[in-house]
């Protein structure tokens, strides 16, 4: 038997009350790829912080190739060789490469910096893994991938030889994805050991010698992954039931082309296009799909389409009127409701509770407001029946929506902009973080809505949610709209090319 | 009048004005790089400084050293920024508010402390200042002998400290620390930063400088202590560095400037200029409302600035 | 009923522990300099409740902050850090001393109201330029309301030396007296309690409803960041500048009662640093009107009290600004407490969790 490179025993840890990792089992085999495989929310990250030092459990021991150890801080695990590549990089945006490779180690020089020689080791270590990344560039300069490698580069720098990967494809493209799995397989076969995060059931089968999986914060199995595990039966590991991931066949949509946008363009501070001549329809009782890689010019269509940036130049027109130039707020009142893609900072006043949340859009609308008092009357009255109609879990009215868990303020979201009876809704990543139950809840309602007649744009970095839900599926790459493509066996492939920018002749339909 | 103004003597008390004025801001303001940089915004320093510039004073009447006074004016401004980091690292309190509490405890202390020291005089007390101390040679030069190198030893002391402040941030492990610590805090800790102990340094190094100018003021500039003395200066501080875009050159530049506008109406109101000396006396604040305006757009502020940090927070 | 003022005595109870140990920190303060705290404590008591006119000074000086406290809440409630009060309370007194003078002409009737008018966009003037500036280039509202401060000092400064000085006062830094029918009528003669502190109580009542207006939640809702009040159709630079007129244009109505009810006339020094007490005066109330009128009449105690005592102890008037220094400090130290008594709750919990035989099979 080989001695394991990480051996966690009984992992117990809580935050104010709630377990996150329930007696958890953890060994990782050296010179291996090992998935942790669990829905948002099960404790992956958790555990993985734990191995990392940034949290102390409250129960179980860790063992580091065969030696007992307390993780007190980073540093500690820093110097056990335990790196982390966080899914949301830890790299400081103005600084550069070498600067932030440097960060926190001790210099050759005392208290002087020593970037030469910083720069010449990284440079061999980016040769000696196939990681091309320029020393002296700014953070903010490099691209997604880019960043992903100076994470990765920045553990081998500090020796490493296990190294923990949270969610690493979730900003790369399927061919990125593939191109960091070549990378991983290096370092495998280099005598690493790799921890890899994820909740995607394809890459665990197609990388990971062994998988763990985590439901609900306690261990729901653990083994070698061999040609007979399969698909199904990691679902039902991590979700604990069996889940119908399909919806029913629905008609398709006849309506009338409601939404209208035309040569939209929007230029950035520095006159730089983010948005480059987008063009689409929608029609009543239709959902449109918009895929891509996020930060290809998601979230400024989002914006121009509620109104909050205005447009450099284009139209959008909503019913045949003319909506652009107008304010913020009449977009609302036009009926144009919008699930944000942040929570928490946009979509919900984290501080008001549920009564009040539900109104920030329509406080002054004579529903809820009389001779510009607020009519507390009927505004409890409409957080009742939504509470109710919505199903929310939470103490009562009362608490705030920083209490609730994230599927509770994403179905408060809902409530609000559902009940103000709208024409069109734009979501923008609508399922981000949410469990499979929530996930599912958020789509059910937007196809609710569908077969109300309203227009859907759905905007997801998640294939196989617009994949589910979508009529149309169009494809948004750098600022442009690469192809629009009828939602009838459209191959993977095939829309992953566009994401990644490359035409294939793809025709644009509609 | 016209002539007056034009006279090679003006000038040169004009600008060598301008240097001392400066300092005291300077001082403060270095400091406050450090704070600022590692995502403080510290309004205490007004009452640090007014507690500085008590300890200098103190220090330097009972002993009889002005290093003595300067050394308790840095111990002073240390200890009392000690509440500031209190209150933004670990209470993680708002900030404004913090350092609003900061600058009422500080008036207040140390004009509290003076009268219970000193009670009330007909005379107050004075010691004697840091001399004037001409470089030899440089000294002699004509104008430029005059306006740069007869001053105290403080003056040199600011002068000096621009270099190091600058060395300090760009060159060495810590200056990287505290610039990390100020963007992304949370990749600071990640990569083994202690992040609370780089904030309550800053906020130290912060408290000494604001310490070592408010001594500037009574013991460098004047010969006494004034409850009023400080005047805004360690507001002002504030404003230079956010002009300065966090650059320890650009606050020299800065603080010259506002130090020039106060060393000008004073010469313009001792040679009796018609203009009303009110306008004079409030040109540096409107400066440095402009200069807000002009910079605030474009510089770039610590993305964590004013934001405290939580480890389990995300 | 009976909850709400439940409620509203346990949300005092923080307050009344921060102010506790500032008084305890003083009396230590006031020991270590050779002070008996006691004994001047005691005459801080007395000097701000000892008598009628004691306490008619006490409601005096409650009046402004009150209503300059309200101004306060508002801006911070929004997160914006409004502490130009000083600036603002010179330039409402400077507006309406402007219009009392050069519209004499007036009937008081019409002149009383518009003087009070004035007063409020003078305030509003000077921290709607911040607003403007916060709004339109992103100006740290906190270094600009703070430099107007200085500059309205030097602009009082130079208006009653120069332009508005009384040409019949021997060259002596003030305005002429304003008419009789113009100044607010006093409430018990003998005293300088004037008809303020009615006017004070009634836009703390008016602030009580103003919160719960679609404005109030407007600004409520601006405090819960910008991204959400964007989101929620909220135009927020406009916002920003309505609140910095709203907040500073209380602050100038402060101004207003200050000089109509006791100066009668403007001099250097009608603003004895109201500002930053309203700060503190404005957090010890928890932003909330009814708080407000509390904490400004404690903190009025304080001040009235404190020269009482300067003058008949010799401790120095200075003391009563460190004891608000250390009151704000208590009060925002307070979440440290929280936290650790939350720490304790969760580790009392835990324990309680961690003695259940905790199978993996549930």
């Amino acid at each position: 038997m080989q001695a394991y490179a990480v051996e966690m025993k009984g992992i117990t840890k809580r935050f104010k009350g709630l377990v996150a990792n329930n007696r958890v089992d953890f060994r990782l085999a050296k010179g291996s790829i090992h998935g942790l495989l669990g829905e948002n929310g099960a404790g992956k990250t958790t555990l993985m912080n734990i191995l990392f030092g940034l949290y102390q459990p409250e129960e179980g021991q860790i063992l580091i190739n065969g030696v007992e150890t307390v993780m007190n801080n980073p540093t500690q695990a820093m110097n056990l060789g335990i790196g982390m590549v966080h899914q949301h990089f830890m790299l400081v945006r103005p600084m550069t490469v070498v600067e932030n490779i440097m960060l926190g180690l001790p210099s050759k020089r005392g208290i002087f910096l020593d970037k030469g020689s910083v720069e010449a080791s990284l440079i061999e270590l980016s040769e000696k893994y196939n990681l091309k990344v320029n020393p002296k560039a700014q953070i903010r300069q490099l691209s997604v991938g880019e960043q992903q490698r100076v994470e990765i580069l920045s553990v081998l720098y500090r020796g490493a030889d296990i190294l923990i990967l949270d969610e690493p494809t979730a900003v790369l493209t399927p061919q990125e994805t593939k191109e960091l799995f070549k990378i991983l397989k290096l370092m495998r076969d280099d005598g690493k050991s790799i921890i890899l995060i994820t909740h995607k059931l394809e890459e665990i089968l197609e990388i990971a010698d062994e998988v763990t999986v985590l439901r609900d914060g306690c261990q729901a199995g653990g083994e070698k992954i061999t040609d007979a595990t399969t698909k199904s039966e990691l679902t039902n590991r991590m979700v604990g039931r069996e889940v119908a991931l399909s919806f029913a066949a629905r008609p398709a949509c006849t309506g009338e082309t409601r939404l209208v946008v035309e040569g939209v363009t929007l230029k950035d501070a520095h006159k730089l296009p983010v948005l480059n001549g987008i063009d689409f329809t929608i029609r009543a009782g239709e959902i449109v799909g918009l895929a891509g890689v996020d930060g290809n010019g998601q979230k400024e269509l989002c914006e121009v389409l509620t109104g909050l940036s205005p447009l450099t130049s284009g139209r959008i027109q909503l019913d045949g009127q003319l909506l652009n130039g107008k304010k913020p707020i009449e977009y609302i009142r036009e009926g144009i409701a919008h699930i944000p893609e942040d929570r928490h900072k946009t979509g919900l006043a984290m501080g008001f509770d549920i009564t009040t949340n539900l109104i920030i859009k329509e406080y002054n609308s004579p529903r809820f407001s009389r001779a510009g008092l607020l009519n507390f009357k009927a505004i409890y009255a409409n957080a009742q029946r939504l509470l109710h109609e919505y199903r929310i879990k939470a103490s009562g009215l009362a608490a705030k929506a920083r209490e609730l868990s994230g599927g509770n303020q994403q179905k408060i979201i809902l409530a609000r902009e559902i009940s103000s009876s709208p024409r069109v809704i734009i979501a923008n990543q609508p399922t981000r973080g949410l469990d499979i139950g929530a996930s599912m809840y958020v789509r059910e309602k937007l196809l609710e809505q569908r077969e109300k007649g309203v227009s859907i744009l759905l905007i997801s970095a998640d294939l196989e949610e617009i994949l589910q839900i979508s009529d149309r599926i169009a494809v948004i790459y750098e600022g442009q709209i690469k192809g629009i493509l009828e939602n009838k066996n459209v191959s993977i492939e095939k829309i992953g090319m566009l994401m990644a920018g490359v035409e294939s002749g793809a025709q644009a339909v509609c | 009048m016209q002539s007056e103004l034009l006279t090679q003597g003006f000038l040169i008390s004009l600008l060598a004005g301008t240097i001392r004025t400066s300092v005291p801001i300077l001082f403060t303001a270095l400091g406050d790089i450090f704070t600022q940089r590692a995502g403080i915004l510290n309004l205490g320093l007004e009452g640090i400084m007014l507690m500085g510039a008590l300890g200098g004073f103190v220090g330097a009447y009972f002993t009889n050293s002005l290093w003595l006074g300067v050394l308790l004016a840095i111990l002073v401004g240390t200890l009392f920024s000690l509440i500031m980091a209190f209150l933004s690292v670990t209470v993680k309190a708002n900030q404004v508010i913090a350092g609003t509490a900061l600058t009422i405890l500080g008036t207040g202390l140390s004009a509290y402390l003076y009268r219970s020291i000193f009670g009330v005089q007909k005379l107050p007390p004075q010691v004697e200042a840091f001399p004037a101390l001409k470089i030899p040679i440089l000294g002699d030069l004509p104008i430029l002998g005059p306006v740069l190198f007869n001053h105290n030893i403080l003056v040199y002391l600011a002068l000096g400290l621009v270099v190091v402040t600058y060395l300090v941030l760009e060159k060495t492990t810590f200056g990287l620390s505290v610039r990390a610590v100020g963007e992304h805090p949370r990749a600071a800790d990640s990569r083994g930063i202690n992040v609370p102990l780089v904030r309550y340094l800053c906020v130290m190094i912060g408290g000494a400088f604001a310490g070592l100018g408010g001594a500037f003021l009574s013991i460098g500039f004047m010969n006494t202590f004034l409850d009023q003395m400080v005047a805004g200066r360690g507001f002002i501080a504030v404003a230079v560095v956010i002009f300065a875009r966090w650059n320890p050159y650009r606050a020299l530049g800065a603080a010259l400037l506002f130090g020039g506008a106060n060393a000008l109406q004073l010469r313009l109101q001792a040679i009796g200029m018609p203009v009303p000396h009110q306008f004079l006396l409030a040109l540096p604040y409107i400066i440095t409302i402009l200069v807000l305006l002009s910079v605030s757009k474009k510089a770039e502020f610590p993305a964590a600035y004013t934001v405290p940090y939580s480890r389990s927070e995300r | 009923m009976k909850i709400k003022i439940k409620n509203l005595l346990a949300g005092m109870v923080p307050s009344v522990i921060s102010i506790s140990l500032a008084i305890l920190v003083g009396a230590l303060l006031l020991l270590l300099t050779g002070q008996d705290p006691i004994e001047a404590f005691q005459t801080l008591f007395w000097g701000a409740f000892g008598s009628t006119n004691r306490i008619a000074e006490t409601l005096v000086k409650a009046a402004p902050l009150m209503i300059m406290a309200l101004g306060t809440s508002i801006a911070f409630k929004s997160q914006l850090w409004n502490i130009g009060g000083d600036g603002q309370f010179t330039l409402g007194a400077v507006f309406a001393m402007l219009v009392a003078l050069n519209l004499s002409f007036l009937h008081p009737a019409i002149l009383f109201p518009l003087s009070f008018l004035a007063a409020f966009l003078g305030g509003a003037l000077w921290g709607g330029l911040a607003g403007l500036f916060r709004a339109r280039f992103n100006a740290n509202e906190v270094i600009t309301t703070l430099m107007l401060n200085y500059v309205a000092v030097y602009l009082l400064g130079w208006l009653i030396r120069g332009p508005m000085i009384d040409p019949k006062g021997h060259g002596f830094p003030q305005t002429p007296l304003i008419e009789e029918g113009l100044r607010l009528p006093l409430l018990l003669s003998g005293t300088r309690l004037h008809f303020g502190i009615i006017i004070a109580l009634l836009i703390i009542l008016a602030g009580y409803i103003f919160w719960r207006s679609t404005v109030g939640f407007r600004i409520k809702l601006m405090g819960e960041g910008h991204h959400v009040a964007r989101y929620s159709g909220i135009e927020v630079p406009k916002t920003i500048i309505l609140i910095m007129c709203i907040s500073s244009g209380l602050a100038g109505l402060a101004g207003w009662t200050e000089v109509f009810g006791i100066h009668y006339r403007l001099m250097d020094d009608i603003n004895s640093g109201y500002g930053m007490l309203a700060i503190v005066v404005a957090l010890l109330g928890n932003l909330n009107p009814l708080g407000i009128g509390v904490s400004a009449f404690f903190f009025a105690a304080l001040s009235v009290g404190g020269s009482t005592m300067q003058r008949m102890v010799g401790v120095p008037f200075s003391l009563v600004s460190v004891l608000e220094g250390l009151v704000i400090i208590f009060v925002i130290s307070r979440v440290v407490y929280t936290q650790w008594r939350d720490r304790c709750a969760v580790r009392t919990f835990n324990a309680g969790v961690s003695h259940q035989p905790a199978g993996r099979d549930h």
